[in-house]
């Protein structure tokens, strides 16, 4: 037989599952089927996105003409299979009850010191299936405990029932093997090798599926008992995958993060910052408004601040909005609307990181109000990938996984930038070796066989730094519409794709409408109840904006979420701070902008507030408050207050805000295509640098164990660049600032670029350089 | 160490097979050819030359009770307690041979010179009791035949399998096991009449 | 015979009273003549072993048994330099809130250590309800003889099976001493 569905036929097989008919796609496990009309078959090994080995045996079923009884996990479904699972079926009820018997033999009592006690499946069906007793009598086996089998992860390996999900996991999803099953028999035990931690960026995601307490969390060991928790489900801040993830908290206090089942962005799986990052919510928040007095900043109360900041906006002369990545679409509407309503300028930029002018007309061309033109879903069945200036394994760890496993069904990965990492080596990629700063010279110089290729079911991922290569961007756009491959931007900050649409970047208002254009104007005008010519024409962005505010041209500034370490000419910033006339800051933990500012507003973080993140694809990603008690207001809740302090009425309210930024429909007006911007490559020696992921960004602060498994502060280079300076044990990179020395490492990287990692401990490029990705460095043997 | 040779034969192992990672068991006999045992260093190195983790080099050298993780000394006894050479003296010869060697199972003899393990069937039972020395059949043996085997390897004279070659050492073995390229299987007696009697008799139809 | 007058009746009783034993209980002056049953259910007490070390591994069994809801604990990690219980978890916050406690003894039925049990002692009265949340430091029992105040190390050479075993007899010299760094504790023998 065969069902219709999507225009598709699909096999079917008609089977009975205790006595209830049914009729499923040729291939379904019993385990699956028998899920579907509410069978609950015991089972551990088994996980609907690992790979069936039948290890733990708890699931046996009983197959009429099969003398044994079968693991249903791994038993597919055939014409006229008659299954019998523990519900109909002595054989199979009493071979579940011996299994969970021996899967006790071992297991220790010590539910209540264990972190699993109160959510564990082996507690669970050992109450449902297993024998009241046990007629074991001998000793128990031990293993020393806990061992790490990295910073974060702890085993504990006499609770192991060797179900192999972890180590399914490892290989299959992460692709860090370096979790094995290790010795045989009575000792089988989970284990790394003896000096090769577990080193991977999506360690926790075992823990999580860990069917006993066998693996826990450093952070989350001994904290709390899952009855003691409210479990809301949330969106992840701290990139742009868009993860669904779970906040468990007790008593206003986050105790952990899971990751949430979303199959179609995160399927179930997180990444270990996703998961563990989360002191910073709770740690050196600022708790109320502050306002410049004698050149002290002291408390005030939100009245006098707001009168304060009013004033000063009012006084001063032509202002700016600079919104970090931070921002929900909500709160970047908000801005956006401040900006253009109440301050009457476009001054705006939500980049806070190198960016350009060719980034801002690319992302108007090509990303403003495109939603899910691609998505994840499309990776698995693409024919081509391509990735130019973009790392995903550090930069979008989740994407990464949809690429592992569109490459395992057969997609092809090309990758173009100055170095081969290990995430490459993960997707088999081929290398399109590139000098770091002339990716465009690459991008037009690719192999025709490479071109010939790409077509509709291509997808170009382009990665933020792309714009650090004057180019690149243009490139990418010529290339995209020359052979039909579909192009995805993907930053990697959570606000920054969901601000690009509310319009928070000079130039563009929300839904991608060109700033310039009368119908544009006339549509937001309209729905934001406003004279069209009131609104500003285009402003200033990005670097330039930096600079109208260093030599005062712009003299007032309202700045959120930004981090002036961040940028690459983040001294220009705060100079431009200190001597401009007033400064508004919107901030939830103290920085060097808070240090300068004329007032700081504090502001709710994720746990307090609800509201949106849009991630790479264009999904909206709403979540909701966790704490629904917090008095905190949001961003958007601030620059209302402001906004009628300063006569002019903005709503603040998260979901008006986005009833109303719904309400503009993405532009489908004409757009201009990118400029095409001159390619220079400066001569020499040029940095290659990225943010891994777990490096010492500011909301990763307050978590030891995760911050201990980050990758370590290196220098990589070519293995003729490492001759050609004499085999150095340290190599000593010097930009116009400064210089920084770290152990080398011998990589594939292009012989004419050198790597660092961005902002690590030990590697802060801006700050210590003075310069960024793709510009010219001196790079020595030995230290300074 | 795993000296640039070692690794060369490594290379070589790995070239003998459509998959390089299925020459991981040979490899890791060359370790214990070249090392005693299988180190950590030589798993970093069998790793590193089929480009897997080292964790599932581990798995696998850990799985394999014949990869043993300190050192085995110049020979390695086994004594074979499966049901029939126990029940014809194997567990008695076993007993005299952990006194000899002042060892227990699977652990080296109080002098570091030897190493004695209980191993499972050899596929030997027509000779019961059987012990190994360096995997060489010694067949026949009984409590003081043993531990006078014992004797002369640790006098370091000669000693001869009962149907194989000469014994040389734990290592040499290793290595034989890693790559066979010498012709040491075709040295001695390996099938004698005791072991055909019994096909013999069934292809006569006796039984029937 | 004629009845006597009502008013006369009445006092009938009174008289008769005040020749009988008195059954009023002087209390409080008195009450020490008067102590509760043996397995009254009063004020609970967080027990040690005895080597003075807390018997309680923050499980939060307690809290879960629990109907009226009134225990609040939260674990913590026993370290080898700050030791404050055998194994690995000791309770780092222990509470019971005694406006809300109804004496059901369910919690001491629940805890796997015996760390919980309860006292006679029933004067929990006070005139506000913050002082009736009892901290960990007003429920631990008192420091006997041999008795070591937390944190220190286990009995040198036992593991906390030995503990459960109820093999440990009293403090030794050795634990006063500042906690040496020894080996993770293996598991339980």
């Amino acid at each position: 037989m065969t069902i219709v569905n999507h225009n598709e036929k699909i096999d079917t097989v008609n089977v009975v599952i205790d006595g209830i008919e049914m009729e499923v796609p040729k291939g379904t496990l019993v385990i699956r089927a028998a899920e579907q009309i509410g069978i609950e078959i015991p089972r551990f090994c088994d996980h609907p996105l690992l790979t069936p080995v039948a290890a733990c045996r708890a699931c046996l079923i009983e197959i009429d003409g099969v003398p044994k009884p079968q693991p249903a996990c791994a038993q597919v479904l055939s014409e006229g299979m008659n299954v019998r699972t523990q519900r109909s079926s002595e054989m199979a009820r009493i071979a579940q009850e011996g299994v969970m018997e021996f899967l006790l033999v071992n297991h220790p009592l010590d539910c209540p010191v264990c972190d699993k006690g109160g959510e564990c499946p082996l507690q669970n069906q050992a109450m449902t299936v297993g024998r009241p007793d046990s007629r074991f009598e001998g000793e128990k086996r031990t293993f020393p405990k806990p061992i790490n089998v990295n910073a974060e992860i702890l085993l504990d390996r006499e609770r192991c029932v060797s179900c192999a999900r972890c180590t399914r996991f490892a290989e299959e999803i992460a692709g860090d093997a370096s979790l094995e099953l290790l010795e045989r028999g009575a000792q089988q035990q989970v284990g790394t090798a003896n000096d090769e931690p577990f080193d991977s960026y999506f360690s926790g995601n075992v823990v999580q599926i860990c069917p006993v307490g066998a693996l826990t969390s450093a952070s989350y060991r001994f904290r709390s008992r899952p009855f003691d928790l409210v479990s809301v489900p949330t969106t992840c801040e701290h990139c742009a995958s868009g993860c669904s993830l779970r906040t468990d908290y007790r008593r206003g206090t986050v105790t952990r993060r899971l990751a949430w089942d979303d199959p179609e962005v995160n399927e179930d799986w997180s990444c270990d910052k996703g998961r563990f990052a989360f002191a910073y919510l709770a740690n050196g928040r600022i708790e109320s408004p502050l306002i410049r007095e004698n050149g002290e900043l002291r408390s005030a109360s939100w009245p006098e601040a707001m009168h304060f900041a009013a004033a000063g906006l009012a006084a001063a002369g032509t202002s700016a909005v600079l919104v970090g990545g931070r921002a929900t679409v909500e709160d970047a509407y908000a801005y956006s609307k401040f900006a253009r309503i109440v301050l009457g300028t476009d001054n705006l930029d939500f980049r806070a990181r190198a960016s350009s002018t060719e980034e801002a007309e690319f992302l108007a061309a090509h990303v403003a109000g495109r939603k899910l033109d691609v998505t994840y879903t499309d990776i698995e069945t693409a024919s081509q990938v391509l990735l130019i200036g973009f790392e995903p394994e550090d930069e979008s760890p989740i994407l990464f996984l949809r690429l592992r496993k569109g490459v395992k069904r057969g997609v092809s990965v090309h990758t173009v930038g100055p170095l081969y990492s290990l995430g490459s080596e993960k997707l088999s990629a081929h290398w399109v070796k590139a000098k770091a700063g002339s990716e465009a010279h690459a991008i037009s110089g690719l192999d025709s066989e490479i071109v010939g290729a790409l077509d509709s079911n291509s997808i170009i991922f382009v990665g933020e730094r792309a714009a650090a290569s004057p180019g690149a961007l243009s490139a990418v756009s010529r290339l995209g519409s020359q052979t039909g491959a579909r192009i995805a931007w993907v930053p990697r900050r959570a606000g920054e794709r969901g601000a690009l649409d509310a319009g928070a970047i000079a130039g563009l208002l929300p839904g991608g409408r060109p700033i310039s254009d009368p119908t544009a104007r006339s549509e937001v005008a309209q729905a934001w109840n406003i004279d069209a010519d009131s609104l500003p024409n285009v402003g200033l962005t990005g670097t330039e904006l930096v600079t109208a505010i260093k030599q005062g041209s712009t003299s007032a500034l309202v700045i959120a979420g930004v981090d002036p370490s961040d940028l690459p000419n983040g001294d220009e910033l705060i100079a431009g701070i200190e001597n401009a006339d007033f400064v508004v800051a919107l901030e939830n933990h103290h920085s060097e902008i808070t240090q300068r500012a004329s007032v700081v507003f504090p502001v709710a973080v994720v746990t307090e507030k609800s509201g949106s993140f849009m991630n790479w694809e264009g999904r909206s990603k709403p979540f909701s408050a966790a704490f629904r008690e917090a008095l905190t207001l949001t961003d958007a809740g601030v620059l209302s207050m402001l906004a009628s302090a300063m006569n002019v009425q903005l709503n603040g309210d998260t979901r008006a805000l986005r009833k109303e930024l719904n309400s503009l429909v993405p532009w489908s007006g004409p757009r201009t295509d990118v400029n095409n911007h001159e390619v220079h490559a400066p001569a020499g020696t040029t940095l290659a640098t990225w943010r891994l992921l777990i490096d010492s960004g500011v909301m990763q602060e307050g978590e030891p164990h995760l911050a201990a498994t980050a990758r370590p502060s290196v220098v990589a280079v070519s293995a003729a660049m490492f001759e050609q300076l004499g085999k150095p044990e340290v190599i000593t990179v010097t930009g116009p600032k400064g210089s920084i020395t770290l152990p080398t490492q011998v990589a594939e990287v292009s012989n004419e670029s050198v790597w660092l990692p961005m902002n690590s401990p030990e590697s802060h490029i801006y700050a210590q350089l003075g310069c960024g990705y793709g510009q010219a460095v001196t790079v020595k043997g030995g230290a300074a | 160490m795993i000296t640039e040779s070692t690794r060369i034969k490594m290379r070589e192992l790995a070239g003998r097979y459509p998959n390089p990672r299925s020459a991981l068991l040979p490899m890791l006999h060359l370790v214990q050819a070249e090392q005693d045992e299988v180190t950590t260093e030589g798993i970093a190195a069998c790793a590193q030359e089929l480009e897997i983790t080292q964790a599932e080099v581990t798995a696998v050298a850990t799985f394999y009770t014949m990869y043993k993780h300190s050192p085995v000394g110049k020979h390695h006894i086994g004594v074979c307690i499966n049901t029939l050479c126990g029940l014809l003296g194997g567990d008695a010869v076993y007993d005299r041979v952990a006194e000899r060697l002042g060892a227990t199972h699977n652990g080296p003899s109080a002098d570091g010179n030897f190493w004695l393990e209980r191993i499972e069937c050899q596929a030997a039972c027509t000779h019961a009791p059987v012990m190994t020395v360096d995997w060489e059949f010694m067949d026949d043996v009984t409590p003081q035949s043993a531990v006078d085997v014992i004797d002369k390897l640790a006098a370091g004279e000669e000693v001869w399998s009962t149907r194989g070659p000469m014994i040389r050492d734990f290592q040499a073995t290793e290595h034989t096991l890693a790559m066979a390229e010498d012709d040491l299987a075709t040295i001695g007696n390996c099938v004698d009449e005791k072991m055909l009697a019994g096909l013999k008799i069934a292809k006569s139809g006796a039984q029937q | 015979m004629p009845e006597l007058p009502a008013a006369v009746r009445g006092f009938g009783v009174t008289f008769g009273t005040i020749f009988k034993k008195v059954v009023t209980e002087q209390y409080p002056e008195d009450s020490s003549k008067y102590p509760p049953k043996p397995r009254f259910h009063g004020r609970h007490q967080l027990n040690r072993w005895a080597d003075g070390l807390e018997k309680c591994i923050g499980c939060e069994l307690c809290a879960w048994a629990c109907p009226a809801d009134a225990i609040f604990v939260q674990g913590a990690d026993n370290s080898d330099e700050e030791r404050y219980s055998p194994g690995e978890r000791y309770g780092r916050v222990y509470q019971i809130n005694y406006t809300r406690c109804i004496f059901c003894g369910l919690c001491i039925e629940a805890c796997p250590t015996r760390a919980l049990t309860m006292t006679n002692e029933f004067e929990l009265a006070d005139n506000n309800r913050a002082d009736l949340i009892y901290e960990k430091q007003d429920l631990l029992g008192p420091m006997l003889p041999g008795m070591l105040a937390p944190p220190h190390d286990m009995v040198p050479g036992t593991t906390d099976s030995d503990y459960y075993a109820n093999k440990i007899t009293g403090s030794v010299p050795q634990q006063s001493t500042p906690q040496q760094s020894t080996p993770q504790q293996g598991g339980v023998a």
